[in-house]
């Protein structure tokens, strides 16, 4: 009986010897099919990659250099060295809008003044000032959410926007009314809460 | 652990990764340095062409650096790159439809070649080269995978498994198959 394609291996790359295989002494076919694999095994490890130009070397490098360098939304939200970088090269308004959105998700603080259509003056602090005393009962406080107190990123974003109220931030174009901006400062805390989960997710770094 | 003198060549593939993700500059600079000939020939010898393979390995190195917090060290830097480097070209097999054969320019043919041949001999076995790469690049995608980490990267059959999903005997097959549709390919002369 002829050797199948699984014995036929074995035997050429020597994890089974011919003499295990005793019909291959009497049938020209089955070695023959054995030798034109021994010599397509050393033709192939024969002819490997050519060596390209030297220069191609360094040039590859500074290709990786350079993506890498672009590669900035892809880092984690946990890396405050990131969010400098993100946030740095954005021009005023576009980073302005930015923290906005994403301070204003997880830093709801002092209380409305009034109802909807009155003006509304929401004065983003720091995580270690006190809250104000709230007048409706409707906003809650984060600040004192232990969940968000080790969010580093966070941090540094909401420091940033320290002096920064909605109503100067609409005086300059941003969160206007229907606007996402907008729509963020009138979420309840479970949407907070779920809005910020969101956003870790989508910009968790992808292990390989 | 690396003081902050230690040169970054002097540092251990840990501490180098932990540069990497403290932002030092150069750290991940000579990561790629060490490592970009065997990413490149890796990838090479998927796709048979100079130009793919340059764009995978920077898709190799890219994957790599985004994937850095991940490398908890219990394999080398170079296994860890393999791996990478082995998915990322399954994925140029499995997206590239229909398989085309590579063409390498003649210039790419000609390169330094530092063993000491005739420009002749050296010009010829250029050429086979040529032809083998090409009809290698030919063959059915489990047939080219399973020929070349077993051929060029002496995987043992159990690894290709594992990494084609299939079964050691099939493995073998696809092997047996490679081979002799690689002498169909390139017939008589070889």
């Amino acid at each position: 009986m002829h050797l199948n394609a699984v014995e036929l291996i074995d035997v050429a790359e020597g994890t089974r010897s011919e003499a295990s295989a005793p019909h291959l002494a009497s049938c020209d076919e089955c070695r023959r099919q054995l030798t034109d694999l021994r010599a397509m095994m050393s033709t192939a490890a024969a002819f490997d990659v050519p060596e390209p130009s030297p220069l191609f070397w360094d040039h590859l490098s500074e290709r990786v250099r350079n993506v890498v360098a672009q590669d900035v939304p892809g880092r984690s939200l946990q890396d405050a060295a990131t969010w400098r970088r993100l946030l740095m090269p954005l021009s005023a308004v576009a980073a302005a809008s930015l923290i906005v959105a994403v301070v204003l998700s997880s830093r709801v603080l002092a209380p409305q003044s009034g109802a909807h259509g009155d003006a509304e003056k929401v004065a983003l602090r720091t995580p270690l000032a006190p809250a104000p005393p709230s007048t409706t009962g409707a906003a809650t406080d984060l600040f004192n959410d232990p969940a968000s107190d080790d969010d580093l990123s966070l941090t540094l974003v909401a420091s940033l926007t320290a002096d920064l109220d909605l109503e100067t931030a609409g005086e300059a174009g941003l969160a206007p009314h229907g606007s996402a901006e907008h729509a963020v400062t009138n979420m309840n805390d479970d949407e907070l809460r779920e809005l910020r989960r969101l956003l870790n997710e989508q910009l968790a770094p992808s292990g390989a | 652990m690396a003081s902050a003198d230690t040169p970054l060549a002097e540092l251990d593939e840990r501490a180098l990764v932990d540069a990497c993700l403290a932002d030092d500059p150069g750290a991940f600079d000579l990561i790629v340095e060490r490592h970009r000939r065997s990413v490149y020939q890796l990838c090479y010898r998927f796709v048979g062409n100079h130009e793919d393979a340059s764009d995978l390995s920077q898709d190799v190195f890219l994957r790599a650096f985004r994937g850095l917090r991940a490398f908890r060290g219990q394999s080398s830097l170079a296994t860890w790159l393999y791996r990478i480097g082995v998915n990322v070209c399954l994925n140029r097999l499995k997206a590239k439809s229909p398989l085309s054969a590579p063409t390498e320019s003649i210039e790419e043919r000609q390169f330094i070649d530092v063993r000491a041949e005739s420009p002749p001999e050296r010009m010829l076995k250029d050429e086979r080269g040529a032809r083998v790469r090409a009809a290698i690049a030919q063959l059915p995608r489990k047939q080219r995978v399973t020929l070349i980490l077993r051929t060029y990267h002496e995987m043992s059959h159990q690894e290709i498994a594992d990494v084609l999903g299939s079964s050691i005997g099939a493995v073998k097959a696809n092997f047996f198959h490679a081979l002799g549709n690689l002498k169909k390919l390139l017939g008589e002369e070889f």
